[in-house]
């Protein structure tokens, strides 16, 4: 039965609006009051394929706010292809809140947000937190070239500092998002990030590196989205707050057990992770 | 108001009652809770939990999971916290389903299952037992005792001796003669069986020159399976009188239909859940819907009606055990 303190359940919504920031990219707006009124930062849903191909779409929920929740995504494969294809009045059926979010509670004053290509879609709705808590936020956005940085005044407007990076320099530093990251005249005190899984790699080097804590939300091939078939998995210490039930030294004394992105996650803490 | 006859949907698998014919594939919900927010359990026949062992496993390295065409291919390698810490720590909450709970128990001996039987069919959250001597998913012994008549007839023969509860062996669709095997585990004291479990397969990335899953090989499920799962209980029907749970890429209450219609008495949905978890509760009413057109009672009615042949005709309902 949905259960009323998180909103979680299946809705069934119209899409609202429909714009493509890029090449490739879209952006879905739905009317989803409950969705967007319990969405967490840095939760995503499960959207049903709407012309039959097998297994829902995990997405970041970008935007949440009134009755109104949207996603972005990248156009690359076969499911995104039908997403694609929706325009305004059509239906679709999504499943959420899902996942735990980023741990915004006890946040610094100064948070670094980087995000990679098309992670940028889960990290808007901390920036908007953040700042409205008062907080200063960095955002560090890498893509490939300058068409695929999306929406980057809309970061800005929401009084985000933008520093973006291109691989081929046609916007922004040169080279990778984390290079600019290490280099911070000021570095946050707290990262969150979003992004391909090197990017999220070199994040967690960086922040060990200068010796901040970094939460990570990660990607995985996700099959049911809710917890229900172990297919996402993550090795992370057992003795983290987020270690499933799971008896301790297994297998040759290894206190490393592997948690479902889906569900424990999919913000991990990078000093947890043992990827 | 028009007052209807409610076709009735309720079946009878060995000593289980279920209210739907609709099981929820093992490996794909879990222990039920996790898909509670979006489905009235209520209305599902019951859940087949994800299968344990002996010892604790980690599971395989990721990737675990390929979207294919028309299905997917999972290699999770049978993660689970081992028989005792699982019955310390996890069979206690499933007493608050609102449906039927089976557990189900892999192994790599046929004292593994003999003991992990034992163990978790003595609970009494769990009402009935699914051997899942068919995984595809972990190195070597796995799946060699669903592709043996003689290993099927032992370790079925050693489970049935623990325990009085319903025994459901799953069967794999990975083999020359399915029928063989069915007629085993049926000599040998299964009460029905679940057919089929995941056909191997595999899948490759071009630009890495790698195989797509760290396991390597994986198991392949939904539509792209259908048409082998439905043959295989067509097949298994003719050959032995306990009921069948059909299973394998049933996504709507057309592709129920042909499991019931080939000699299932009950379906089992796996990764149609992955698509829309609303997919069950869809099927339990195009099931009541499709009797009610055709004035037929109960689903019971339509088991193996296509099925030219059947051996299976409700025998077991009644006294049998
Ligand atoms: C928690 C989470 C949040 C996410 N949020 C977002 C988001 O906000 N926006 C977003 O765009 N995505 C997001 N994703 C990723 C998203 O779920 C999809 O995986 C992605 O969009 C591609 O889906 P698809 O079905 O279109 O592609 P698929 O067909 O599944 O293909 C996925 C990728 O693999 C490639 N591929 C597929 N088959 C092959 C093959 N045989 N050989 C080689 N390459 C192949 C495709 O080209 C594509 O790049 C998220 C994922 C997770 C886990
Ligand atoms: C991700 C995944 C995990 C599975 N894990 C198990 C398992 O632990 N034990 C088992 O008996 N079957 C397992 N199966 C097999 C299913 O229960 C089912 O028999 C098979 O997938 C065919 O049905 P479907 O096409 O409806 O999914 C798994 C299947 C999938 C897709
Ligand atoms: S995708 Fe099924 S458990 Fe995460």
């Amino acid at each position: 039965m949905p259960t009323l303190s998180t909103g979680e359940r299946v809705h069934v919504t119209k899409i609202v609006d429909r714009r493509t920031p890029a090449a490739d990219v879209v952006v879905l707006g739905v009317r989803a009051p409950q969705l967007a009124r319990f969405a967490k930062p840095g939760q995503f849903v499960m959207v049903v394929p709407p012309a039959g191909e097998v297994a829902s779409v995990a997405l970041g929920i970008y935007e949440a706010q009134g009755d109104r929740m949207s996603v972005l995504f990248f156009v690359s494969g076969k499911r995104t292809t039908e997403l694609a294809r929706l325009q305004e009045g059509d239906e679709l059926t999504i499943t959420g809140p899902l996942g735990n979010g980023f741990f915004l509670d006890d946040a610094p004053s100064e948070v670094g947000i980087v995000a990679g290509g098309v992670g940028v879609a889960s990290v808007l709705t901390s920036a908007q937190e953040l700042l409205k808590n008062g907080c200063r936020v960095q955002l560090y956005y890498g893509a490939r070239t300058q068409e695929r940085l999306v929406d980057m005044d809309l970061f800005a407007r929401a009084g985000c500092e933008v520093h973006a990076a291109t691989d081929d320099g046609s916007f922004g530093y040169r080279g990778v998002v984390t290079d600019l990251l290490a280099r911070a005249a000021r570095p946050p005190r707290l990262l969150l990030a979003c992004g391909p899984s090197p990017m999220l790699r070199a994040v967690a080097r960086v922040a060990a590196e200068i010796d901040i804590p970094a939460q990570l939300s990660l990607e995985e091939t996700f099959a049911c989205g809710v917890g229900g078939c172990w297919g996402c998995v993550v090795p992370i210490v057992r003795t983290s707050a987020q270690a499933p039930s799971f008896p301790p030294a297994v297998l040759g004394g290894s206190d490393v057990v592997n948690a479902r992105v889906c569900k424990e996650g999919p913000v991990f803490w990078a000093h947890e992770l043992r990827w | 108001m028009v007052t209807r006859m409610q076709p009735d949907l309720s079946v009878r698998i060995g000593k289980l009652d279920l209210a739907y014919p609709t099981l929820m594939g093992s490996g794909c919900y879990g222990s039920g809770a996790e898909f509670e927010p979006f489905v009235d359990l209520a209305r599902i026949g019951g859940v087949v939990l994800k299968s344990v062992t002996r010892a604790p496993r980690l599971g395989n390295p990721t990737p675990r999971l390929v979207h294919t065409p028309a299905g997917m291919l999972n290699a999770i390698g049978l993660q689970n916290p081992g028989i005792a810490w699982y019955l310390a720590h996890d069979v206690a909450k499933f007493a608050s389903r609102p449906c039927k709970v089976i557990g189900s128990v892999a192994g790599f001996s046929v004292d593994d299952y003999a003991v992990v039987c034992e163990q978790l069919a003595a609970r009494d959250e769990i009402h009935a037992i699914e051997l899942n001597i068919s995984c595809p998913n972990v190195a070597s012994e796995g799946e060699t005792f669903a592709c043996d008549p003689r290993l099927t007839a032992r370790v079925v023969r050693a489970a049935r001796a623990t325990t009085g509860k319903t025994l459901i062996v799953k069967l794999s669709p990975n083999v020359t003669d399915i029928a063989a095997i069915a007629r085993e585990a049926e000599a040998a004291g299964a009460d029905a069986l679940a057919v089929v479990n995941t056909v191997r397969g595999m899948a490759i990335d071009v630009d890495a020159w790698h195989p797509r899953l760290g396991n390597v090989t994986g198991g392949l499920s939904g539509p792209a399976i259908r048409p082998i799962a439905v043959l295989a209980v067509y097949e298994v029907a003719r050959a032995v009188k306990i009921p069948i749970v059909g299973q394998g890429g049933i996504e709507t209450v057309t592709d129920a239909l042909e499991f019931f219609l080939a000699g299932a008495s009950a379906i089992s949905i796996g990764t149609a859940n992955f698509t829309d978890p609303r997919v069950p509760e869809t099927i339990v009413d195009g099931l009541s819907e499709y009797l009610a057109r055709r004035k037929l009672a109960s689903i019971r009615d339509i088991v193996g009606r296509a099925n030219l042949g059947f051996a299976n005709a409700y025998q077991f309902e009644g006294d049998e055990g």
